[in-house]
């Protein structure tokens, strides 16, 4: 029998991490209260808030900017799971349940084995354009999503032509795609991207004839206008005076999106995957990166024009604004956030301490802080979302898209996939005809009632 | 003006956001240079044999035309859509008489099976 003795002076493995830790934590705060006492640090800010406020209009665009990149990452995650799990439901199959809480870290996973997989470039290919023909794609995107408000001020930019701006920016990623067949010198992929690019094409007259509805009702290109003139209740949004264009816009957007029942660009009984054959590794990525964003773009722009965007669809029928000036409270505010807690907490646990005779006191109450945070939480969301029509927006805004996402997701369960010439015939055969008829049924109803 | 310097700017944002991803890419992942079949294009096992860039469909061609005709309509139909109830009934009728001569152009394609996909 050996016993095993732990070597004195050496630490256990979080022993090891822990000390020094602490070492440096405490010559930070050290360093923080010495900069703090001689006025250094104070100083620093201020400085750094002087230069930010000089250049407030670079400090927007650098937030806008980054904002929006960033926030097509969960997005394409989220919609990539929804597509796992919600047809998963769909066909009575339980769906990805390993990585995460019921799946959910799936399509992180899915990210990442994307970014770590080799990226290779074929013999014959075109280099720099095989290279390009990605970056187009997902910067199209990107850009249409500058112009749309998801919130009563949160927004890129507001261009007065927002509308045709979007659709230029948004026509655009038809341009990557066509290069990506073209410079992978495989004819599949020169046959899938030039099919791509007639669907696209063909999709984008009847898209953008759809809206021209909306803009004469609203009399602005500008898409936080728009949104504006759809204010009120749900009785003022465009889709009730222009059922005819939402039903034409959809469809067009289905195509514009590459999803099902318009998916013939990557689908697997067309030519093998398309523009997409000799892709592989993040510059495959990106295509269904763009594709993903581009969803949500399009539910997001259904919204906007057509669903008031980031309008509630029933005003709020009781007075809201709480406004308690926090300054105002002076030192009693310093009372409340010192007791509040402690008062809070004592009264929480008091009934659990009654309940549980055998738990300490100490156990029940720090049970009750747990509670108590997790109330205050709430009520300080409540709180915000009823102050603050910015996060109010953003909360029906991202209602109103995801509905419109979980749509396209369900289509993609529930339609065959049509024919190439019935694809082409519907944009030009059906759509545009009922686009046009519904502008001039729009302006006939425009004289007809306000002369 | 602030609009296109935040178009120039979000073109930049996003061309680096894509390039950095890549790099962060070609960084982390394997590389196999592989033998010369490797690099091959993927014709469903068969070794490619004639010209890929060569000729294709003329449909395509037509599909384009047709589509900038159209793209261009849009462009007018829009300026037209901002300002109609300023010219109303005038805007109407010359507006109709644009669309038509475009729509004549359409049923002429159509007439000619230009838009029967081949």
């Amino acid at each position: 029998m050996s016993v095993v003795v732990r070597p004195s002076g050496r630490l256990s493995p979080t022993g090891r991490v822990m000390v020094p830790a602490l070492g440096v934590l405490v010559l930070l705060v050290v360093v923080l209260l010495a900069g703090i006492g001689t006025g250094i640090i104070p100083a620093i800010v201020i400085w750094i808030g002087g230069v930010l406020l000089a250049n407030i209009a670079i400090v927007r665009f650098v937030v806008a900017a980054t904002a929006v990149l960033l926030f097509t990452i969960p997005t394409a995650f989220v919609i990539i799971f929804m597509e796992l799990k919600v047809i998963a439901f769909m066909n009575l199959r339980i769906g990805p349940n390993r990585v995460g809480p019921w799946g959910t870290l799936a399509s992180v996973v899915h990210g990442l084995k994307v970014l770590s997989k080799e990226d290779f470039t074929p013999t014959g290919a075109d280099v720099s354009v095989f290279t390009l023909a990605p970056v187009v794609t997902f910067v199209a995107s990107v850009m249409a999503f500058m112009v749309l408000p998801f919130g009563p001020g949160l927004f890129g930019a507001d261009l007065n032509v927002g509308m045709l701006y979007f659709f230029a920016v948004g026509g655009l990623g038809v341009v990557g795609l066509l290069m990506a067949g073209w410079s992978s010198f495989n004819k599949y992929s020169l046959l899938g991207g030039l099919r791509s690019a007639a669907q696209m094409v063909s999709y984008e007259i009847p898209l953008t004839l759809s809206v021209v509805g909306v803009i004469m009702l609203a009399g602005t290109m500008s898409l936080n206008g728009i949104v504006q003139a759809q204010s009120g209740s749900f009785l003022d949004w465009f889709v009730v005076r222009q059922p005819l264009a939402f039903l034409v816009f959809f469809i067009a957007a289905t195509a514009e999106a590459n999803r099902t029942p318009f998916d013939l660009t990557e689908a697997d009984s067309e030519i093998v995957a398309g523009f997409a054959t000799e892709y592989s590794g993040m510059r495959f990525g990106f295509f269904f990166f763009a594709e993903y964003v581009n969803v949500f773009l399009l539910s997001g722009l259904a919204v906007v024009l057509f669903f008031g965007g980031w309008t509630a669809p029933v005003p709020w029928p009781w007075p809201v604004h709480i406004l308690v000036a926090p300054g105002e409270l002076g030192l009693g505010l310093l009372a409340i956030v010192i007791l509040a807690p402690l008062v809070g907490s004592t009264l929480l646990a008091l009934p659990l301490w009654m309940l549980r005779s055998s738990w300490p006191f100490w156990r029940a109450w720090i049970l009750g802080l747990v509670l108590f945070t997790l109330l205050a939480i709430g009520a300080i969301g409540i709180y915000l979302l009823i102050n603050l029509d910015a996060l109010l927006g953003i909360v029906w805004f991202f209602a109103k898209s995801y509905v419109f996402v979980f749509t396209f997701v369900w289509m993609r369960a529930t339609l065959p996939r049509i024919r190439i010439d019935q694809l082409m015939g519907l944009a030009w055969k059906w759509l545009l005809p009922a686009s046009l008829v519904n502008l001039f049924l729009t302006a006939l109803a425009i004289l007809v009632v306000h002369p | 003006m602030t609009g296109l310097w935040y178009v120039l700017g979000f073109l930049i944002a996003g061309v680096s956001f894509v390039f950095l991803t890549i790099g962060l890419a070609w960084l982390i992942s394997h590389r196999n240079r592989g033998d010369r079949h490797k690099g091959l294009p993927y014709e469903s096992g068969i070794d490619t044999f004639g010209d890929t860039w060569g000729r294709f469909g003329l449909s395509f061609y037509i599909y384009a035309l047709l589509f900038v005709a159209f793209d261009i309509e849009v462009v007018f139909v829009y300026l037209w859509a901002i300002v109609f109830r300023d010219v109303l009934v005038g805007g109407l009728v010359s507006m109709a008489v644009f669309v038509g001569i475009l729509m004549l152009g359409l049923a002429y394609a159509w007439r000619k099976g230009v838009l029967r996909w081949r």
